[in-house]
């Protein structure tokens, strides 16, 4: 992840915006907020942790190694995207293995 | 960072958006920071391995450049394709 990419952002957007709305909306005490926050550091700590996994994964397992070209070139982009979708499914599925639902941290 | 997200926290009272803020920023430093290393080892471990000279050769300077470039590039793509994930878009299968 890097400075200046909305993409990223985005992700973490959703689940942070429901647990601390949720937070405020039930008129939380302090100690339910201190939770929530540590909560919702620890997720997005998460998703940036899986993110760059899966980055240097599929770059190792798609890219060229010998750099004739700064470009990605037809192949390499259809094995990164391929790439990033069973990455995600592997991370499903070891998920649910785990016995629960939720994305293992 | 990209400021713009703060406008999606718009719903939240200023302390928790400002905390949310500082959260993010170091996140991001801590981030940036580290994908500066890995960058710079990776790099280094695919261009250079010859050490003849103390300074990098025109083929390895140029190496350099590339791998880095095309990181950057790859590592936009695969934001992208995750960002769609973590939104539940399904793509279609090519």
């Amino acid at each position: 992840m890097r400075i200046g990419k909305k993409e990223d952002i985005d992700l973490f957007s959703s689940f942070l915006l429901q647990s601390i709305m949720a937070a405020n909306s039930n008129m939380p005490t302090a100690l339910d907020k201190e939770q929530i926050f540590g909560m919702a550091e620890k997720e997005m700590e998460y998703r940036v942790e899986l993110f760059n996994k899966l980055t240097h994964t599929c770059f190792a397992k798609c890219v060229e190694k010998r750099y004739k070209e700064s470009e990605l070139n037809m192949g390499e982009t259809s094995c990164i995207d391929r790439c990033v979708a069973k990455y995600w499914q592997v991370t499903n599925l070891v998920g649910q293995l785990l016995g629960s639902g939720r994305p293992p941290m | 960072m990209d400021k713009s997200m703060l406008g999606d926290l718009g719903t939240l009272p200023p302390e928790d958006q400002a905390r949310m803020s500082t959260m993010i920023d170091q996140l991001q430093i801590r981030d940036s920071l580290r994908m500066y290393n890995t960058l710079v080892e990776r790099c280094f471990t695919d261009c250079v391995d010859t050490f003849r000279r103390k300074t990098l050769d025109k083929q390895e300077e140029t190496c350099v450049k590339r791998c880095a470039e095309k990181f950057l590039k790859h590592s936009m793509r695969v934001g992208m394709r995750f960002a769609e994930l973590n939104q539940g878009a399904a793509t279609p299968d090519e």
